[in-house]
């Protein structure tokens, strides 16, 4: 395993929900990381966030790790789950709940609820 | 070509779709990380097509980059909406 590879899975195995994403939960510095950022804040989700642009290693490493070619990227229980369009849908259609509940992971359902309903 | 241009062959050629549509949506990131003057930068990318059948969301993304190849990693940003 590269260094990269083994420090990715360290991360996405040390928390139950880790986001790759650009710039930080707190500040993003995309739109699509921001999207995504903001559902999990929304829902109450305790997540850790890794900023890519703080670490070239890390940008390309999580791309080799999934096989996938763009930021942000979700991890539930070390296993990755989906970029911004595929969070977004399970969003809506409820799958990321029952993904969390699956997971043993807390969050708001009345939260989530707001967010499909704003939605719908 | 352009880059929308060779997205939409590309996909046309690997999917065979009934509904393809292919914008570019550059401008509306105009100012924000990874803009370039000229645009083609930005993609939204709706596809219909039957071989999507029995695919779950990350195997209909995985096949839409692979069919996608080099673009990929020469644009900023690609939001797919794929179903069957």
């Amino acid at each position: 395993m590269t260094d990269a590879k083994t420090r990715i899975d360290e991360t996405v195995k040390a928390h139950d929900v880790v986001l790759y994403m650009k710039g930080t939960k707190e500040m993003p510095q995309c739109g699509f990381s921001s999207r995504v950022a903001g559902v999990l804040n929304y829902m109450g989700v305790d997540f850790a966030d890794v900023n890519v642009l703080a670490d070239e290693e890390i940008r390309q490493g999580i791309k080799d790790y999934s096989d996938w070619p763009t930021i942000p990227q979700l991890y539930v229980k070390g296993e990755f789950v989906g970029g911004c369009d595929i969070i977004t849908e399970m969003t809506l259609s409820g799958e990321l709940d029952t993904l969390f509940s699956e997971n043993g992971v807390t969050f708001d359902k009345d939260a989530a609820e707001k967010i499909r309903e704003a939605n719908a | 070509m352009s880059i929308t241009e060779q997205i939409r062959t590309r996909l046309q050629e690997a999917f065979d779709p009934r509904e393809l549509e292919v914008v570019d949506d550059s401008e509306s990131h105009r100012g924000h990380a990874g803009y370039r003057e000229g645009g083609e930068s930005h993609f939204n990318v709706r596809i219909r097509a039957a071989a999507f059948k029995g695919q779950n969301r990350l195997a209909r993304h995985r096949a839409v980059h692979a069919a996608l190849g080099d673009i990929v990693p020469r644009i900023h940003a690609l939001a797919l909406d794929i179903d069957a």
